[in-house]
């Protein structure tokens, strides 16, 4: 049986009401989402509450989840949409978590300099942008598959892709 | 090459594969909020039941006193039925459990 095909069966449990199905879900694919949301929060506690809030507001839409639609995809869809939902709300309390982010020392202090500046350099992309990187460069989806979990042209997701690739090598000095 | 070396940038970022703590998270806020929804809809309901039985009442309240005197004795019968059961029950009705 294929990933795809255990996805499926799980999907199809889970929409019939199985909270065992859910959680083997959310174990195949926890990984997946908490990696995409730390890359596009930077925090990773704020990630880890989104990935929680993604997998619950997953379980309500469950009936939304059309058949044969990836299954990853569509949770980082809803985590994306989490993501700036909180992004939104959050903009009244910037300067607050500008410094709480400032008093974030030990994080930070184990990064290697390359490490740092690519984030620095990731914090500055757009959202949009930056989410495109964290799926398509980091975690080998392809374009299309972003696409549909953003909610984004296919062609917009190319150029993200393509602008974001070339300012994290340009920050870490390397050329195509 | 450069594609490499970012995605070993990134890999710093990745969680473990699996994360028993992060998954009974997820699985406990679920319980919850199921309850929270079970409970919400018990109360409506009994609310809803409540309101109804007190709407008919005054046309309900003549036929359950006129019942209620010739079915007394029936149903201290069936009570005292239902605690005799459910005291024996795991000895004498293992099917009850």
């Amino acid at each position: 049986m294929s990933p795809g095909d255990i996805d499926r069966a799980l999907v199809e449990a889970a929409q019939a009401g199985s909270t065992a199905a859910f959680s083997r879900l959310v174990d195949r694919h926890q990984k997946a989402v908490r990696a995409f949301l730390r890359r596009t929060c930077g925090d990773w506690a704020t990630a880890d509450d989104l990935a929680q809030e993604t997998f619950l507001a997953a379980w309500s839409r469950m009936d939304r989840l059309e058949s044969g639609a990836s299954v990853r995809a569509w949770f980082c869809g809803i985590g994306y949409n989490k993501h700036l939902t909180a992004l939104r709300s959050r903009g009244r309390e910037r300067a607050r978590e500008n410094a709480y982010e400032a008093d974030r020392p030990a994080a930070v202090a184990s990064m290697s300099e390359e490490r740092m500046a690519a984030e620095r350099a990731l914090a500055t992309l757009p959202a949009d942008q930056r989410a495109c990187v964290a799926l398509c460069l980091a975690a080998d989806f392809s374009h299309a598959e972003a696409a549909e979990a953003l909610n984004l042209p296919l062609g917009t997701v190319k150029s993200h892709v393509a602008r974001g690739r070339a300012r994290l090598l340009e920050v870490l000095g390397e050329s195509e | 090459m450069t594609d490499d070396r970012l995605k070993a940038l990134f890999a710093a970022d990745e969680p473990p594969a699996f994360d028993p703590a992060f998954s009974a998270a997820v699985i406990g806020k679920l319980a919850r909020r199921r309850l929270l929804v079970d409970l919400a809809g018990l109360s409506g309901a009994a609310v809803l039941g409540g309101l109804i039985l007190w709407a008919v009442w005054p046309s309900l309240e003549p036929l359950v006193s006129h019942l209620g005197e010739g079915m007394a004795p029936v149903a201290a019968c069936a009570t005292l039925a239902a605690a005799v059961l459910l005291s024996l029950e795991g000895r004498v009705t293992p099917r009850l459990r």
